[in-house]
């Protein structure tokens, strides 16, 4: 379990670092961000974390989100994860973007040869939160998760599946049902093997209908220019239904003339973080 | 001359008491001259100054009394007692001699020892007349003593050209270092343990030095508290002599002129009278003479009848005959004319009373005085009425002598001249009366005459007085607040204008303290914006005031400064409205609403179906709450109080919104504003919709209130007050909370 900083640097008053260390669950080398707030210096903070889509790494949200200032301001401690396993040598982890490398899905992988390396669910769950909460002055009991497009099912996933565990969730254009696009059949076929009703478990608008009802304040925003929404790839409709039908709060925000980069993350991160604030800090 | 005014200058500084002028200036100074040579003078004055250099410099009760007394000294010479000798010298007849003896030595002690020696001495003596209780002004003298001491044990090492012998440090010689309390004597330490003190208490010299200084300075202080009681009585004394001075002065002219009149007026009488008995005299005189002179002629008639009778006699006996007839006849008639024998006038006085009435009222006048002249009549005291009285004052020449006065009034009428009020006349002792049972905030007319045995004064001017207002009413139902304030109305409760409304606001957490702990005065109008302090409860009363004074207060109004607190403004409603009666329910009924729409208005709402509440206009934070039908069809948020009432809510600039439409089992949310909404879906209907309005960050807020959860947030900079609106597009109804305090989660936003 020991942390290897790799980086350091000074933000609006508090830390943003990168750190590797061998993950168990993963059975690799993984790097990922934390951004400790100027009231982690005196006193344990909220942990919230942040799940990165699709071809991401630690590295794309701490740069450019500009998350820091609200971060900052609301005393959260902000932890960044790669988005998959990496340099675990799997035939055919780099040959395309949407699977394998830099699209772990935040599954526990059930097939040959992605089942000992890709463990992102566990990883995110659980051996992530001990590490951080090992390592760093965060309280335990004050958790939220958060992502983009791929993160945003993960954030979906992690706070549908364990009530409770998480505060407050909420999502940048997440991947929303994912057992009817083609990212996700893609990628499930290939993690999960062809019973489709082992993927039910990791779909957000799957997941809402057998949700037992701890209060969940769920916010997303959509881009209503992304060409993702266009192309059928998120399908926020389907769990907004769902939530509506489940009454699952939700509140669901179409940006006029937003697409899907970090140019959209930007500029509602601050909504996203205060949103999160409020559960985390209330 | 120069060295007596140096000479003045100090004992000015140092001498609290006017009478040690006196001694100096009447027995001292010259024979000082003559004592001391021109080197000497000189020296003393540089003494005088390294003295004062030294007081200022050292410990700082000496400053603070020579404060004192320089104020003292200022007193006395404000008040002229050093100028008044005799006063002065009564005094010093009756003081011991202190002042006198203690002068000389001031001059003298540089050369003179054995003198500095007795100087202690009398300050010893001095203190001991203290201690026996005596006289203000002996400790005044005393107290001098006193700090001649102080200056003379401290001041005397800046002296570089003489020295003196100072007990004090002889003892510092013999190397004292203990002070046995017993014996009250400095000893050496060894002697505690062989000498006779070895029994007795001892303490460190320096404790033992403390606690005398602290004596000392304890009487010190005592005395300088005595020399200002003295001072004052004796100024006290100065102003009642100056009365006394006075008041006999004017008695004695009094005296003067009346005496004077009475011995003109007897003057006068005698004049009169003396003229009178000579003009008697002279009558009597003549009338007598008068008389002489008949009788005279009478008697010469009698001779010659006589003579003439005799000659008769003398004749032949025919003549006889002939001349007695004819004298028979004559005499016939000079007898028959009747001699007047009675003496015409009386030689004595007839009855002269002397008539001294007029002396005698002159005497009886000079301790009576004449009928006293009009009063003067003073204009109303600010404050000192009440609704239903005034405090009339009035003031009379000081010369004059009054047994009563009559104080007569009437309500001044503007309206109807014609039409004379009754007047009231009421008869009083004093120069005031209390009028009651008079109208609140109604002006009248008072005049007074004076009266005394000697008649009736004319009366006063004729002066407007002033009844105080009628309290007034607060307006329960239209209080506005919020956290930081409230806004109140009232009704005058009065007919005619009054000056100003005064607001007073109690808090109502300490009920026992029941103290205004607020005022709000010279409210010109008939509400008032207060500021409160957040989460507090007040009982707020008003007054109404006038030139004659403050109403009573208001029957009380309760405000709670716990969120913001509003009503519905039912001049804005839409006719197929109906607001409850606490003004926070808003019911569109089932029946079947009319098809025509009322015509446009300005003030309510005659398109959407709407009313608008009356937010308190204050920047800050206001937060309320709607309880709605998740199926009904309604809108809710802000408006400017001038939005066009023909058209819906959110549908222009001046308004802010979220509406909620229900249709084919699918919820629509909209937050219109300009008719624009964004784009949001949201999966749990509210029931209970929460509404933050934020002018300092510009921005509308609303919120699931059930789950916390917040739905829209708009950026609105509102560049006047907005008050909240709401509508119902279909029957139903909108319960409105508000005076709640703002949730938690909501201040994220």
């Amino acid at each position: 379990m020991a942390l290897k900083q790799i980086s350091s640097n000074k933000c609006f008053g508090g830390l943003q670092k990168v750190f590797e260390h061998d993950s168990v669950e993963l059975n690799c080398k993984m790097k990922f961000a934390v951004y400790l707030p100027p009231k982690a210096e005196t006193g344990k903070c909220p942990a919230l974390y942040w799940l990165s889509g699709l071809t991401g790494t630690e590295q794309n949200f701490i740069s450019k989100s500009g998350y820091h200032q609200a971060a900052s301001e609301h005393g959260l401690v902000v932890i960044a994860p790669d988005t998959s396993p990496c340099g675990c040598n799997i035939k055919g982890e780099d040959e395309s973007w949407d699977f394998g490398t830099g699209a772990g899905f935040y599954v526990d992988a059930t097939e040959d040869p992605w089942k000992t390396n890709y463990r992102m669910y566990s990883y995110i769950t659980e051996e992530l939160p001990k590490l951080i909460n090992a390592n760093f002055p965060v309280d335990p009991q004050r958790t939220s998760i958060f992502g983009h497009s791929m993160g945003g099912h993960g954030a979906l996933i992690c706070a549908l599946k364990n009530p409770g565990k998480y505060k407050s969730v909420s999502a940048f254009a997440p991947i929303c049902n994912p057992l009817l696009c083609r990212w996700g059949k893609k990628a499930f076929s290939g993690y999960l093997g062809t019973d489709q009703s082992k993927w039910k478990a990791y779909d957000a608008t799957h997941l809402v209908k057998s949700y037992p009802g701890s209060q969940l304040d769920i916010l997303i925003d959509q881009g209503k220019d992304d060409q993702f929404l266009l192309d059928g790839q998120l399908l926020p409709d389907n769990f907004i239904a769902a939530c509506t039908e489940k009454k699952i709060p939700v509140v669901f925000r179409l940006q006029d003339g937003y697409d899907h980069s970090y140019y959209f993350i930007a500029t509602f991160i601050t909504d996203h973080i205060r949103h999160h604030a409020k559960y985390l800090n209330a | 001359m120069e060295e007596e005014s140096g000479e003045e200058l100090g004992l000015d500084r140092s001498t609290p008491k006017d009478f040690h002028f006196y001694h100096m200036d009447l027995y001292d100074s010259e024979d000082r001259l003559q004592l001391f040579p021109e080197e000497n003078t000189r020296r003393r004055k540089e003494v005088v100054q390294a003295e004062r250099a030294n007081e200022s410099t050292g410990a700082g009760d000496g400053k603070a009394q020579r404060d004192l007394q320089e104020e003292v000294e200022e007193l006395v010479h404000l008040y002229g007692l050093e100028d008044d000798h005799e006063l002065g010298d009564e005094f010093v007849e009756n003081m011991p001699r202190m002042g006198v003896s203690e002068y000389p030595p001031y001059g003298m002690k540089r050369r003179d020892p054995a003198r500095e020696q007795r100087d202690w001495r009398l300050s010893g003596e001095a203190t001991e007349a203290e201690d026996l209780g005596f006289g203000g002004w002996g400790s005044a003298g005393q107290c001098q003593d006193l700090r001649e001491v102080y200056r003379y044990t401290h001041g005397r090492a800046s002296e570089e050209y003489e020295c003196y012998v100072i007990p004090e440090e002889e003892d510092e010689e013999e190397a004292a270092d203990v002070f046995c309390v017993t014996c009250k004597t400095p000893i050496r330490a060894f002697q505690k343990v062989f000498d006779e003190h070895k029994e007795h208490e001892v303490i460190p010299l320096n404790e033992a030095l403390e606690s005398a200084k602290d004596e000392i300075h304890k009487n010190m202080y005592k005395l300088e508290k005595q020399i200002i009681d003295m001072e004052n009585f004796a100024n006290h004394l100065e102003e009642v002599f100056i009365t006394v001075e006075e008041n006999f002065g004017k008695q004695e002219q009094n005296f003067e002129s009346h005496y004077n009149e009475i011995l003109e007026t007897l003057a006068q009488k005698y004049e009169e009278k003396i003229q009178a008995l000579g003009e008697k005299k002279k009558e009597k005189v003549e009338a007598l003479y008068e008389q002489l002179v008949s009788c005279g002629e009478n008697l010469d008639t009698c001779k010659e009848l006589m003579e003439t009778i005799e000659e008769m006699c003398h004749e032949e006996k025919v003549d006889f005959i002939k001349d007695a007839v004819a004298m028979a006849d004559r005499l016939g008639k000079f007898l028959k004319t009747k001699t007047d024998v009675e003496i015409s006038t009386q030689p004595d006085f007839e009855d002269q009373t002397l008539d001294f009435s007029d002396v005698e009222q002159l005497m009886g006048s000079i301790n009576t005085i004449p009928a006293p002249s009009a009063p003067v009549i003073n204009p109303q005291t600010p404050n000192s009425a009440t609704g239903s009285s005034v405090r009339v004052c009035w003031s009379l020449y000081s010369d004059d002598t009054v047994e009563s006065y009559q104080l007569s009034y009437r309500p001044v009428q503007d309206s109807s001249p014609g039409k004379d009020q009754a007047e009231f006349t009421m008869t009083i002792k004093e120069t005031y009366c209390s009028v009651t049972d008079l109208v609140p905030n109604t002006q009248y007319e008072f005049w007074v005459t004076a009266h005394n045995r000697a008649g009736l004064s004319p009366s006063s001017e004729r002066a407007v007085y002033v009844t105080a207002p009628s309290p007034p009413i607060i307006k329960t139902k239209e209080i506005r607040s919020c956290e930081e304030a409230v806004l109140i109305c009232w009704e005058s409760g009065n007919l005619n204008p009054v000056d100003s409304y005064t607001v007073e606001l109690t808090q109502a957490e300490s009920p026992e303290a029941s103290g205004v702990t607020e005022s709000v005065v010279g409210i010109p109008t008939c509400e008032s914006l207060v500021q409160l302090q957040p989460g507090q409860s007040y009982v707020i009363y008003v007054r109404a005031l006038n030139t004659g004074g403050p109403s009573t207060r208001s029957e009380p109004a309760t405000v709670h400064t716990i969120g913001s607190y509003f009503r519905l403004n039912k001049d804005t409603c839409h006719p197929w409205l109906t607001i409850s009666q606490d003004g926070l329910t808003i019911l569109r009924s089932e029946r079947s609403t009319p098809t025509k729409e009322p015509p446009p208005s300005d003030t309510h709402f005659t398109r959407c179906v709407a009313v608008m509440g009356n937010l308190i206009p204050v920047r800050g934070h206001h937060y309320w709450e709607v309880e709605v039908d998740e199926h009904l069809d309604y809108t809710v948020g802000v408006a400017f109080e001038d939005v066009p009432k023909q058209e819906d809510l959110g549908a222009n600039c001046l308004s802010w919104c979220m509406r909620h439409t229900f249709a084919s089992s699918r919820h629509k949310y909209e937050f219109l504003h300009n008719r624009t909404t964004p784009d949001i879906r949201i999966t749990v209907p509210p029931k209970k919709i929460g509404i933050l309005l934020d002018y300092e960050n510009s921005k509308l807020s609303f919120f699931n209130v059930e789950l916390s959860q917040h739905l829209y947030t708009f950026s609105c900079q509102p560049h006047k007050f907005v008050h909240p609106c709401f509508s119902l597009e279909k029957p139903g109804c909108l319960k409105i909370r508000n005076g709640i305090s703002m949730p938690k989660h909501v201040t994220f936003y």
